[in-house]
């Protein structure tokens, strides 16, 4: 039993990580124990062999890939950032910083394996996958900004996203129930549409409407839930139709919402 | 600035000090890698990685944490998804890393790359978990705390698993000499 506490401690021995009052205590041990002397003699052999082991450099190109995705990433932030300042058309600036960002990743990736042949063919499946992710890690980052015509690019960013993806679509959802900012609570009940099949987020969305304080954002959260036929929310807008306190387009527009997903039925 | 400084300053950010916490951490975690995977070009790949998903997780970085276990511990992720998304590949060590052989004699540096390339040999057959914490130790210099916190487990028990990897490890070794000499 002793032994082999005493032989647990031989590495950080080795490593010379042992305080002196247990390293005075080992070597008691060992002048008196042959078989954990033969232990020490070769763990030492194999720890000295690894330490003379070469310690192999990465190739320099991998610090200049590693510098062009953060300027990619923050290329992508600036355009989105740029933009508020300029005050230019939405829609189509996005598009073009976008595009630009991905098209600079793309760039970044393939490059990387055309000036660096080592065997091991593209995979364009991890290509798209990072730009994927970095369009998803520009849309969160915007999303986060103090500016509310950044948290906007960020919900348009997320338009970009080829696939669903579960952070940006918390906190899409996150932006409807919580921003200070109307116009950004509307962008996100709009770019939840695509999050429609999800049941979970449908019912959010139906949670949404009774303790939105914003008309317009209550109605384009009806409207959407018409839009992605949401029959499970019907009793939540029954209530809101009958709701007195509530505001009195909204009520209207409830009824109407029911209607139409009575008719579609 | 200290390493945990610099991670604030990007959680907060201040994006380019990433390119501090690279420069300083880039070899360790290549070295990491490479004597995981045996793969110079996936070792590379998985660094970007790792720094990647610092950037994408940065909020999730605790001030106060300790940055390199912190880093370790992204990285284990990174290659355990790594490990998973390329389960049918069997890693092949590759030939290079020549021991260092300055004012040796030749034949002493014979027998020493022999005696390497017979440790590389049993490090690389080691089970990963095993193999894991002999590069944490040895190659990275980690302190078992350190050590601790990226595998998720006491001090304690950090010490023995480094214990019986090595023991391990020496095993193989000279079960390999054995089988040259004879």
């Amino acid at each position: 039993m002793i032994c082999e506490r005493v032989r647990e401690q031989i590495p950080e021995c080795l490593a010379g990580r042992l305080d002196s009052a247990s390293r005075e205590r080992l070597l008691a041990h060992l002048e008196a124990c042959p078989a954990c002397r033969a232990e020490l003699a070769e763990m030492n052999a194999v720890w000295r062999g690894l330490g003379s082991l070469p310690e192999p450099e990465p190739d320099p190109a991998m610090r200049a890939r590693f510098l062009e995705v953060i300027e990619a990433y923050q290329a992508g932030r600036a355009s989105g950032l740029g933009r508020q300042a300029e005050g230019l058309p939405h829609s189509r600036h996005v598009w073009q910083a976008v595009l630009a960002f991905a098209l600079l990743m793309v760039g970044v990736f393939l490059g990387r394996f055309v000036t660096q042949p080592r065997g091991a063919s593209p995979d364009v499946a991890q290509l798209q996958g990072q730009v994927e992710s970095l369009r998803q890690l520009v849309t969160l980052s915007l999303l986060q900004e103090q500016s509310p015509s950044s948290r906007l690019r960020g919900v348009t960013y997320s338009y970009q996203m080829a696939q669903p993806d579960a952070q940006v679509e918390q906190a899409l959802l996150y932006a409807v129930n919580h921003d200070s900012n109307v116009n950004v609570r509307l962008s996100a009940v709009d770019a939840l549409e695509k999050y429609g099949a999800n049941p979970q987020i449908r019912r959010a969305l139906a949670d949404a409407v009774p303790v939105q304080d914003s008309p317009l954002v209550q109605i384009a959260l009806m409207d959407l839930l018409v839009e992605l036929n949401d029959k499970e929310a019907a009793p939540t807008l029954r209530q809101l139709a009958q709701d007195a306190q509530a505001d009195n387009q909204v009520r209207q527009h409830a009824a109407w919402a029911i209607q139409r997903m009575e008719v579609s039925q | 600035m200290d390493d945990e400084q610099a991670m604030q300053d990007v959680r907060a950010g201040d994006v380019g000090k990433l390119e501090l916490l690279f420069d300083r951490h880039n070899r360790a975690l290549f070295r990491y890698f490479l004597h995981l995977t045996s793969n110079r070009a996936v070792s590379e790949d998985l660094v970007q990685e790792v720094f990647f998903r610092i950037l994408k997780y940065r909020h999730t970085y605790q001030p106060g944490t300790g940055f390199c276990a912190w880093m370790f511990q992204v990285g284990r992720n990174v290659h355990m998804d790594h490990a998973v998304r390329h389960r049918a590949e069997v890693a092949m060590p590759e030939r290079g890393w020549d021991v260092r052989s300055a004012e040796m004699p030749p034949d002493r540096q014979a027998q020493s790359r022999q005696e390497a390339a017979l440790l590389r040999r049993a490090l690389a057959a080691m089970p990963p978990e095993k193999r894991e914490v002999i590069v944490m130790s040895r190659f990275l210099d980690l302190k078992y705390e350190e050590i601790a916190s990226v595998l998720k487990c006491e001090t304690g028990a950090v010490k023995v698993r480094v214990y019986r990897a090595l023991r391990e490890l020496s095993d193989r070794f000279f079960a390999l000499c054995g089988e040259r000499a004879s």
